[in-house]
C-alpha cells in the first residue's frame, strides 16, 4: 500500500507540473500533449512487481520533484565541439536540453531533411497520435506528454544521405532541482533510402532526466546504421525509447555503448512489419560504482522471413547493476522467422548485479529461434594462461575484460567511436583494478 | 640452470609429489616419463607457478634464485616457458596482439624497447612458417577453436617467438599425427642452443625420436624411480612402467 500512495503523489506531482507547462502558453504539439498525459495517468507509475520494470527500481526518480526547463541553459561551442566526432563535424544536430538549437547544430547539408514535428506530414500525424494513445512505457508518455517540439528528419525514397550524420544531446544539470528533457526525433526514411547516424548523450553535470523518445519509420528496403554512445553525466537518469517499424526488406542495424548512470533505461519496441525485414541490436555496457543500466527489448515478428539478432554484453563492477528483458514474440504466420538472442555478463565484483529475462513467444511452426543468457566471472584458467607468458596479473585481466567487450564494439562501424569507447569506456575499469 | 631439491607438492590436500630432485643444466634435455597420475604434469604445473599446487617441502632454484618466490609472470618474464598440455582457449584476444604483447613484456623487462607491429608481424610470419602456419592464425583468438594439433603448434609457437631460457613442455605430443609431431619437434630442435634447455613431459617414448633427450627420469607415484638416458625410454617402451614400478 505504502508503494501506491507513494506512486500516486509522484503522479500528481507530474500532473500538476504539465499545468504549469499548459499555463506557459499553448505548444503546438498540445493535442499530442494531452493524448500523451491522459495515457500516462492510465498506465500510472510502475509499482516494484510491474511487468516491464521487474528490474528497474523508479522509487527514486519518481520521488523527485522536477521542474520545468527554464531556457537558460547555454551550452559553449567548445564543449559541443569537443563531443562531435571528427567524420561528423559538418553535419550534426546539437540538442540542448531536449531542445534542437540550430545555432548550435551543423546542418546545412540536411537542412532540406528537416521540419518540425508540429509541421509533420498526416500519416505521421496519424502515426504520432496512435503511438501515444497506445502507448505501453510510462515513461514514454511522459516524455510525449511535456515534449513541446520535436524534429522529423525525412529521407526521401532512393536518397542515400552521404556521410554521417551525428545527433548530440547535451543536457546541462542544474544543481538547484531537477529537470526533465524530453527530446523527440521522427525518422521517416522512404523506399530504398539509406542513413547513417550516430547518438550521442553527454551531460554537463548531473541532477537532470533525459527523457527521450525515437521513432524509425522504415519504408521498403530502406537502411538505417544506428550507433548510440550514452555517455551521461553520473548524477542523472536516461530514459529512451527507440520504437522500429520495418516495411519489406528494411534493414535497421542499432549498437548502444552505455556507461551507466544512476538509472539508464533503453526500452526497444520493434516491429518487422513485412517480409524480408531485418533488425540487428547490439548493445554493450561498462558499469562501476552504483551505475545502472536495463535493456528492455520487445521485437514483434509480425511477417515470414524476417530476421532479428540481438547481442549485449555487460561488465559489470562495483555495487553495479544491469538487466535485460527481452522478448521475441513470433506472430502466428510468421514463417522461417531467424531469431536469436544473447546476453553475457562478466561480474568483476561480489556486490554487482545483472538481471536476465530471455524470452520467446512463438506461434508459428517453421521458425529457426534462439536465446541464451550467460552469467561469469574472469577465467581462472585464461587468466593464469596469459600470466605464464609474462602478462602481469593486472594486465592479463584488462586484457581478457577488454575482450570480452571488443566483440561487440567492433561491430560498430565507426572507428572514431570505437577509439573513443576503447579510450574512455574500457578505461574506467583500468582506474579501478588499480 | 635449475635445481630442484626434495620437492614435495600437493592440490586439495592430496600429497602429489614426494620428493624429487633433479638438476638441469645449460644445453641440456631432460625427459620425465612416467604413467599416468605419476605426478609429471603437476611437476610442470609447479614450476610454472599454478595457483592450486601448494609446495609443502623442498625448494627450486632457477640460475640460482628462490623460483617458489615468484609469481607467473615473473618467472616467464624470467625466461621460463610452459607448454601446456592442454592449452586454454582465450576468445577474443586475437592471437598475434597477444603474441606481441607477450614478447613486449619482456622487452620492456630487459630494459629494451618495445618492437613495432610492422616488425613484429615480420618475425611472427617467420617463426610461423618454420612451423607450417597458415597466415589466418596471427588474426583469430588465441586458440579459440583451434584443433588439438593446432593448438600445440601454437604453444611452440609463442615458446619461438619468447626464445625462453628453460622450456617446460607438458605432453606436448599427445593428440597429435605423425607428421604434425614431426612439425613441432623440429621447430622444438632449431629452438636448441647450448644457452637454453628443455623438459619434455610425455607418456610416449615416440616423441623422443625426434627430440633427443640427454636424461631420461621415470616418475612413478610422485618420486623419480629411475634415471638413465635414452636408451632408458627404449627400455620402457619395450618393456612397459611396470619394469619401473613393481
Amino acid at each position: 500500500m505504502t508503494d501506491t500512495l507513494v506512486e500516486s503523489s509522484a503522479e500528481s506531482a507530474f500532473l500538476d507540473l504539465h499545468k504549469k507547462l499548459l499555463e506557459q502558453g499553448r505548444s503546438a504539439l498540445a493535442e499530442l500533449q494531452v493524448t500523451a498525459l491522459s495515457r500516462f495517468e492510465e498506465l500510472g507509475f510502475p509499482h516494484s512487481k510491474h511487468e516491464m520494470y521487474t528490474f528497474v527500481n523508479t522509487k527514486g526518480l519518481v520521488a523527485t520533484s522536477f521542474s520545468l526547463p527554464d531556457g537558460s541553459a547555454s551550452v559553449s561551442e567548445d564543449f559541443v565541439a569537443s563531443h562531435i566526432y571528427p567524420d561528423c563535424k559538418d553535419q550534426c544536430l546539437v540538442f540542448i536540453d531536449g531542445v534542437f538549437d540550430r545555432g548550435l547544430s551543423r546542418c546545412e547539408g540536411v537542412n532540406s531533411n528537416l521540419m518540425p514535428l508540429s509541421e509533420a506530414d498526416e500519416e505521421v500525424k496519424a502515426y504520432l497520435s496512435e503511438t501515444a494513445e497506445n502507448e505501453n512505457d510510462v515513461f514514454a508518455s511522459l516524455s510525449t506528454a511535456f515534449c513541446d517540439e520535436g524534429l522529423v528528419f525525412k529521407v526521401e525514397a532512393n536518397t542515400q544521405i552521404s556521410g554521417t550524420v551525428q545527433i548530440l544531446f547535451v543536457s546541462t544539470g542544474n544543481t538547484a532541482g531537477s529537470v526533465m528533457h524530453t527530446p523527440r526525433i521522427v525518422w521517416q526514411l522512404g523506399k530504398l533510402s539509406e542513413i547513417k547516424v550516430i547518438e550521442k548523450f553527454v551531460g554537463t553535470e548531473g541532477g537532470y532526466f533525459i527523457n527521450s523518445v525515437q521513432d524509425w519509420l522504415l519504408a521498403e528496403g530502406a537502411g538505417v546504421s544506428y550507433t548510440q554512445v550514452q555517455m551521461d553525466s553520473i548524477g542523472s537518469w536516461h530514459f529512451s525509447k527507440v520504437r522500429v517499424y520495418l516495411n519489406r526488406n528494411a534493414r535497421f542495424h542499432s549498437s548502444n555503448a552505455s556507461s551507466g548512470n544512476q538509472l539508464a533505461r533503453h526500452h526497444y519496441e520493434v516491429r518487422l512489419k513485412e517480409e524480408g525485414s531485418e533488425i540487428r541490436l547490439n548493445g554493450v555496457s561498462v558499469l562501476d560504482d552504483k551505475e545502472q543500466v536495463h535493456n528492455f527489448v520487445r521485437i514483434h515478428h509480425e511477417a515470414p522471413q524476417c530476421i532479428s539478432h540481438q547481442h549485449f554484453k555487460n561488465i559489470v563492477n562495483g555495487h553495479a547493476r544491469s538487466s535485460f528483458d527481452g522478448t521475441v514474440i513470433v506472430c502466428q504466420g510468421a514463417q522461417l522467422t531467424s531469431a536469436d538472442q544473447l546476453v553475457n555478463n562478466l561480474m568483476l565484483s561480489n556486490d554487482c548485479h545483472a538481471n536476465n529475462k530471455p524470452n520467446l513467444m512463438i506461434f508459428a511452426d517453421d521458425v529457426k529461434c534462439t536465446h541464451g543468457v550467460t552469467v561469469g566471472q574472469i577465467d581462472e584458467g585464461q587468466w593464469f594462461y596469459l600470466q605464464t607468458r609474462g602478462l602481469s596479473a593486472k594486465a592479463a585481466k584488462e586484457l581478457l575484460t577488454r575482450s570480452f567487450a571488443k566483440s561487440i564494439i567492433e561491430t560498430i562501424e565507426f572507428p572514431e567511436v570505437v577509439e573513443e569507447l576503447n579510450d574512455t569506456l574500457l578505461k574506467k575499469l583500468e582506474a579501478r583494478n588499480d | 640452470m635449475l635445481e630442484i631439491k626434495d620437492l614435495h607438492a600437493s592440490v586439495e590436500g592430496n600429497e602429489i609429489l614426494k620428493g624429487i630432485s633433479l638438476s638441469i643444466k645449460k644445453g641440456e634435455i631432460h625427459a620425465v616419463m612416467g604413467p599416468n597420475g605419476s605426478g609429471k604434469s603437476t611437476l610442470a604445473k609447479i614450476l610454472s607457478g599454478h595457483p592450486s599446487y601448494e609446495v609443502t617441502g623442498g625448494e627450486i632454484l632457477f640460475e640460482g634464485k628462490n623460483l617458489l618466490d615468484l609469481e607467473a609472470e615473473e618467472r616467464s618474464l624470467a625466461g621460463i616457458f610452459m607448454g601446456f598440455q592442454y592449452p586454454v582457449e582465450v576468445p577474443g584476444v586475437n592471437n598475434a596482439e597477444f603474441l606481441r604483447m607477450a614478447f613486449n613484456a619482456r622487452r620492456v623487462k630487459a630494459d629494451e624497447e618495445e618492437m613495432d607491429p610492422l616488425d613484429f608481424d615480420e618475425l611472427l610470419s617467420e617463426k610461423m612458417k618454420m612451423l607450417k602456419m597458415e597466415n589466418k592464425y596471427k588474426e583469430r583468438s588465441l586458440n579459440d577453436g583451434f584443433s588439438g594439433g593446432e593448438k600445440k603448434k601454437n604453444e611452440i609457437l609463442q615458446m619461438a617467438i619468447l626464445e625462453p631460457k628453460l622450456a617446460i613442455l607438458d605432453e606436448t605430443d599427445s593428440g597429435l599425427d605423425i607428421d604434425a609431431l614431426r612439425i613441432v619437434a623440429e621447430g622444438v630442435n632449431s629452438l636448441r642452443n647450448d644457452n637454453n634447455a628443455l623438459i619434455l613431459i610425455t607418456h610416449y617414448q615416440r616423441l623422443l625420436d625426434y627430440i633427443k633427450p640427454d636424461f631420461v627420469h621415470v616418475i612413478h607415484q610422485g618420486k623419480i624411480v629411475k634415471s638413465g638416458d635414452k636408451a632408458l625410454a627404449l627400455e620402457l617402451e619395450s618393456q612397459g612402467y611396470d619394469w619401473v614400478t613393481t
